[in-house]
């Protein structure tokens, strides 16, 4: 196999139907009345929106914004208002500062130096608001969660990561930005450096180390059981770049899964209970 | 026996777990298919209970005969049709031995049945972890042709078709629960084995999507020479009734004879191969 772009490359028009039918498939078999997701004014959740509306109708999709004081950035709003606007759906900005203030100020170990788990506790706190409004309006939560991230573990675990449904999440970064420019997200969108907006002046690419275009090829060879060393010899690469890809992603399995047991029963949740998703 | 036969490819969706519901699908599509002058209908792979069961399967699955072909066989007989569909069975011996079985009903009721002698356990598949292969590749002789069954990963494997048209079938039907991801191998092989045979073959696919699987559809019917002579939409359900000329097999071995061709002496050497692998 030859690791080129070209290897990225999807059929737009298949994939685009896939995912409308996967969400209307799902909701449909929920019952629920659509779908909550945030709306961060970037790549993914733009895409997600966009897909959802398309899939189910602008009515039955709630763009939630949640900006906060430290990461607030106008641009971001102006982009989910704009994105609303154009695929018909609705969205309310909520400000969830306050609510970090009090959470942070109850924490006994608060400790304001520790960006991670500050930042993590932003990410856990729009995935209950997302919760909120959809157990309030029988909605489903949509995540926007890409292949790249959800591989390499760059979300964070019961925050972003959370979702009833991520209909993206088999589609590497690079390929998200080609379906999402072919549904009619505004380039300017497309175009606009990822960020999980959990601290101040954060950019996914330079806190992974890597551009998007790199590590989407090494992932979809890792994916296709290459071996690092005919990784980084094709993608001319060091091969600890490679190795370090790997092993984020072999170290951030528990991300993935469902919280780990000791088996003691006769079936356990999550090893060998195996049941249909939805059966009836 | 008729020269021709009408034959129904009825691509259904199935509610998981759900057979009251996947019976009434398929009396609904028997029904329309009589009407529109079918002689045979088949339906997917597991279209009784829907294909990802997982631990239900234990379940859901039932003696041949059962309840399930109780039900189906009364409209064979109202309806005077030829029926295909899938069902996990239950061992009479065994409870807890299952099988991933294709069943032929006619007029008079169950004729037999064929138990997938390939059972795909990798990528999403885990039909090893559920069912015990089948041992047996029937053909059954009847008013609408001599016919033999085969279950979906059986395509990938010449030997199976192979084996069937050696034994005289003149149509062989694929009941089949394939994802969209490989559509491409199934319209490939189902046309290669037809053509290697000279022989109908009837392939009918599941749609809808379980657990995030999404099934592409596309039955078709294949003549021996490898044309497509009927072709169901991709992706939804559909009902398509195409018809077979048995007189056809005929001109096609005269064509292209790769029967008469055939090297008997080959197949030891296969199988002394196939055990070293």
């Amino acid at each position: 196999m030859k690791l080129t772009s070209d290897v990225l490359k999807l059929d737009l028009p298949s994939v685009e139907n896939r995912i409308k039918r996967f969400v209307k498939d799902y909701v449909e078999k929920c019952g629920a009345d659509g779908v909550v997701l945030g709306a961060s004014g970037g790549l993914d959740s733009s895409a997600t929106a966009a897909l959802a509306s398309l899939s189910l109708g602008g009515h039955k999709v709630l763009g939630i914004a949640m900006p906060e004081e430290e990461t607030y950035d106008v641009t971001d709003i102006q982009h989910a208002k704009l994105l609303a606007k154009k695929f018909d759906f609705n969205l309310q900005i909520v400000d969830i500062s306050s609510t970090l203030k009090a959470c942070f100020q109850s924490l006994p170990i608060y400790d304001v130096a520790d960006k991670l788990s500050k930042g993590n506790v932003k990410a856990r706190i729009r995935m209950v608001y997302l919760y909120y409004y959809a157990n309030k309006l029988n909605r489903l939560v949509c995540g926007a969660s890409d292949k790249s991230e959800i591989m390499v573990g760059y979300f964070t675990k019961w925050g972003d990561g959370a979702a009833d449904i991520s209909p993206i999440m088999d589609l590497y970064k690079t390929q998200v930005r080609q379906l999402a420019l072919h549904i009619g997200v505004p380039a300017e969108i497309v175009a606009k450096p990822p960020s999980p907006r959990l601290w101040p002046n954060q950019l996914a690419e330079k806190e992974l180390g890597i551009k998007y275009e790199t590590l989407d090829l090494i992932l979809f060879g890792l994916e296709h059981f290459m071996k690092s060393k005919e990784i980084a010899e094709q993608l001319k690469l060091p091969i600890k770049l490679v190795e370090d890809v790997k092993r984020r992603w072999l170290v951030t399995e528990h991300k993935r899964r469902l919280p780990l047991t000791t088996k003691l029963g006769y079936r356990t949740i999550g090893k060998d209970f195996r049941l249909p998703h939805k059966p009836y | 026996m008729p020269e021709k036969v009408n034959v129904a490819l009825a691509q259904i969706s199935c509610k998981v777990g759900d057979k009251k519901h996947n019976i009434n699908v398929m009396k609904n599509n028997i029904k329309r298919a009589k009407e529109k002058g079918a002689n045979l209908v088949i339906f997917p792979e597991l279209s009784l209970t829907g294909y990802l069961n997982r631990d239900l399967a234990y379940e859901l699955a039932e003696p041949i005969p059962g309840s399930s072909i109780y039900s189906l066989e009364e409209t064979a007989k109202k309806e005077n049709i030829y029926i295909v569909f899938g069902m996990p069975e239950q061992s009479e011996k065994a409870h807890a031995v299952l099988y991933n079985t294709a069943v032929l009903l006619g007029p008079d009721g169950l004729i037999g049945k064929y138990r997938k002698m390939h059972l795909p356990t990798h990528s999403v598949f885990e039909e090893k972890r559920y069912f015990r292969l089948g041992y047996e590749a029937p053909v059954f002789e009847t008013e609408i042709g001599k016919m033999g069954l085969t279950i979906c990963y059986d395509m990938f494997f010449p030997e199976i078709s192979r084996l069937l048209r050696l034994k005289g079938s003149q149509l062989i039907v694929c009941i089949s629960a394939s994802p969209a991801v490989r559509s491409r191998f199934f319209e490939v092989f189902t046309a290669a084995r037809a053509l290697e045979n000279t022989v109908f073959l009837a392939y009918v696919n599941l749609v809808g999507v379980e657990n995030g699987l999404q099934f592409w559809g596309g039955s078709r019917i294949i003549a021996p020479d490898g044309s497509i002579l009927a072709k169901a939409n991709y992706d939804e359900e559909d009902l398509v009734i195409g018809t077979i000329d048995y007189a056809d097999l005929e001109r096609a071995e005269a064509f292209v004879p790769t029967l008469r061709d055939l090297r008997p002496e080959l197949f030891n050497s296969l199988r002394e191969q196939a055990e070293k692998l």
